[in-house]
């Protein structure tokens, strides 16, 4: 008889819990007025050099603010500090998205781990999430119909690299230096695919811990395999102490690197000065290129930006990444809905702002394939450009 | 047979480092029987205070150095007079959980003032400058890591053996009543340990932080192998402390070089559990048992 009746009680919860879930609707995150959009990004904790992208986005929606904002509405814009903890991810989101009035929509947002954390969460309530800050498939695979992927793959960006490597410099002794997680297996697999096809293997592969600090036994492994040519990635602590290590260690190769590396000025500093002539992908433009995205910008970043704010990479990635959300805002027209906007995101083509060109379709969620590659001067500040925009297909 | 000679040379700089961190929370362990567990981040906000004179104020580094050192001291002793010390009624495990409020406090200190970006440390020697001694690398970091380490160790051991100072330290570790009736000020003697244990500890963190970046974590690893050193070797010996450094620094090198670089990590934990197994005093500390 107990059993009956704990079954009955059980039954009852669930049925509650079910009728609750299905009667409590979706918020909108619009008004009349305001569009609210959040983004997570770590300003503490080890990833903060990153916690750029989120303020650059702020900086771009207050420009879209100043200008009459988008069809009559101003964005607010939510933004909290995640310190990179899927945890905090997923706390803080789920607070902002089911607190009056709502998030409309998800921008940019830092790391592949955070974005899992609440990937399934916001595909679930349907609400879109454009540009993650992270170049995974996980984001693509499968695609989903909420989920704008703007970020080119790390692992098309490693095969970018490897092609112009082998093509290019005629390279063929590799060794891949990269961090074992998501990002630095993302990398590991583009390159040995693309590797295999030009019938080439890496000397060596060597994973770095993320809590390692000396990285001794692992520079000598890359100097015995006498690989001249290493590809990094890690992240930018790992890559100070990778150049710094081998620089004593007088093991010199070419340095290959990715996008999350591309802030010359930055990876010069920390490095003492050795960022010279590394090769990277970039999938930003230059800094200090003039084309009219980047100038008004830069004008917006004086404007607006907290002081100490520095004008670098990530930082332009937080607007390189929302920049076809405000397109699709835009196109969605007056009447915004979430399904509105999805269809305005769906018909962006070939938009281009300060990343590569930017498509999606009815079927495809990754809208950019493009960087190029790029290689620092002999001051490890500045950039030179060896490549136009590419892609691997 | 080179690359084997590299790899111990190389271990045994980063054990000299592992060693200072060690010793720094041996004597703490020594004087007081607690685990400090802000050790790591007592190191950090001082390397960032010599960070901070050095890149951002220009002092030259002879200044800035007794500079972080003091600093490095004063945090030591506030963590005992403002927290330990104000414990009412404290048990043991009560002081170590304190040690790990003031760790968080550290922590969000450092972060907060500094941001997490990671800094490059102006040193005036060279973290990628090095001498060649057939065919052996030896970097000169590592070689003043190395000899620092030796230099402390030596002056740690002198002052516990033959000063009275060092000798109320022991005495207060081992009966913190007695101590206090036979006219050792114990009070002070423990201020002196935390201060003492954190300019150590500043030392360490000044001889990492050229080596790779500046940041709020940047102790984090070290301390955990620090740890560990101190467990291997014994954490009443100062001694143990310093050889477990080396042991550490060793072990995980060549495991690193010649095993796998992966699970390279995992070797400090695999040595606590295997230590505190079999020898639970750690290699060189005398068992101590308390009679009732």
């Amino acid at each position: 008889m107990r059993g009956w009746q704990g079954f009955i009680v059980l039954a009852l919860i669930l049925t509650l819990g079910v009728v609750g879930t299905a009667g409590a609707a979706e918020l909108s995150g619009v008004t009349k007025t305001e569009i609210h959009i959040g983004q997570w990004g770590p300003q503490t904790g080890p990833a903060a050099p990153w916690g750029a992208v989120a303020r650059g986005t702020g900086v771009l929606f207050q420009m879209i603010n100043d200008g009459g904002g988008i069809h009559g509405r101003k964005i607010v814009y939510h933004m909290f500090d995640d310190q990179y903890n899927p945890a905090k991810t997923k706390a803080g989101v789920k607070e902002l998205q089911e607190r009056e009035p709502g998030i409309f929509a998800w921008a940019a947002g830092v790391g592949t781990a955070p974005g899992l954390a609440v990937k399934d969460y916001l595909m679930e309530k349907k609400i879109p999430w454009v540009g993650p800050s992270a170049g995974s498939l996980h984001w693509i695979t499968p695609p989903q119909k909420y989920l704008f992927a703007v970020y080119p793959l790390y692992y098309d960006e490693a095969q970018i690299l490897v092609r112009y490597l082998v093509t290019k410099e005629k390279k063929s002794k590799f060794a891949i230096l990269y961090a074992n997680d998501e990002y630095g297996k993302n990398g590991l697999k583009g390159a040995l695919l693309e590797m295999d096809k030009h019938g080439l293997k890496p000397v060596l592969e060597v994973p770095v811990g993320r809590a390692d600090r000396d990285l001794k036994s692992h520079i000598m492994k890359l100097k015995d395999s006498g690989a001249d040519t290493v590809i990094m990635w890690v992240n930018p602590t790992h890559a100070a102490i990778t150049m710094k290590t081998a620089a004593a260690l007088k093991y010199e190769p070419q340095w290959v690197t990715s996008s999350t590396l591309s802030d010359a000025p930055l990876m010069s500093q920390i490095t003492g000065g050795l960022w010279k002539n590394v090769i990277f992908a970039g999938m930003i433009e230059d800094p200090e290129s003039t084309s009219p995205y980047m100038t008004k910008y830069r004008e917006a970043f004086e404007k607006y930006a907290q002081k100490g704010e520095r004008w670098g990479v990530f930082f332009l990635a937080g607007i390189g990444f929302v920049e076809p959300m405000v397109q699709g805002l835009k196109k969605a027209g007056p009447n915004l809905t979430r399904a509105r906007f999805v269809t305005a995101m769906e018909s962006i083509k070939n938009f281009k702002g300060i990343m590569g060109n930017v498509s999606f379709d009815a079927k495809t969620r990754q809208g950019c394939n493009e960087v190029y590659v790029a290689k620092t001067d002999e001051t490890g500040m500045k950039t030179i450009r060896l490549t136009d925009w590419m892609t691997v297909r | 047979m080179l690359n084997f000679l590299q790899i111990m040379v190389s271990g045994l700089a980063i054990g000299s480092a592992y060693g200072l961190i060690a010793l720094a929370m041996v004597i703490i362990y020594k004087t007081s029987e607690v685990l400090n567990f802000a050790q790591g981040d007592m190191a950090v906000i001082s390397t960032f205070v010599a960070y901070y004179l050095l890149a951002q104020q220009g002092w030259p580094f002879i200044a800035a150095l007794p500079a972080a050192l003091a600093f490095a001291v004063l945090v030591g002793m506030a963590a005992e007079f403002l927290f330990l010390r104000r414990a009412k009624k404290p048990n043991l495990l009560g002081l170590i959980i304190i040690t790990l409020g003031f760790q968080m406090i550290l922590f969000g200190f450092t972060s907060w003032k500094w941001g997490a970006d990671p800094k490059d440390l102006p040193f005036p020697v060279s973290p990628f400058g090095a001498f060649e001694l057939g065919g052996l690398i030896i970097g000169h970091l590592e070689a003043l890591t190395f000899l620092l380490g030796l230099v402390v160790m030596a002056i740690l051991f002198l002052f516990f053996r033959f000063t009275k100072t060092g000798v109320a330290m022991k005495a207060t570790q081992q009966n913190l009543a007695v101590a206090r009736i036979m006219g050792i000020r114990t009070r002070r003697v423990l201020l002196l340990a935390w201060g003492l244990s954190a300019a150590i500890g500043c030392l360490a963190g000044l001889l990492l932080g050229p080596a790779g970046t500046v940041d709020p974590y940047m102790m984090w690893d070290p301390a955990l192998k620090g740890f560990a050193s101190a467990v291997l070797g014994g954490m009443t010996s100062l001694f143990g402390a310093a050889v477990g450094g080396y042991l550490m620094g060793v072990v995980e090198n060549l495991f690193g070089f010649y095993v796998s670089t992966e699970f390279k990590s995992v070797v400090p934990f695999a040595i606590i559990l295997i230590v505190l197994i079999l020898k639970p005093s750690g290699l060189l500390a005398r068992h101590y048992v308390k009679k009732v």
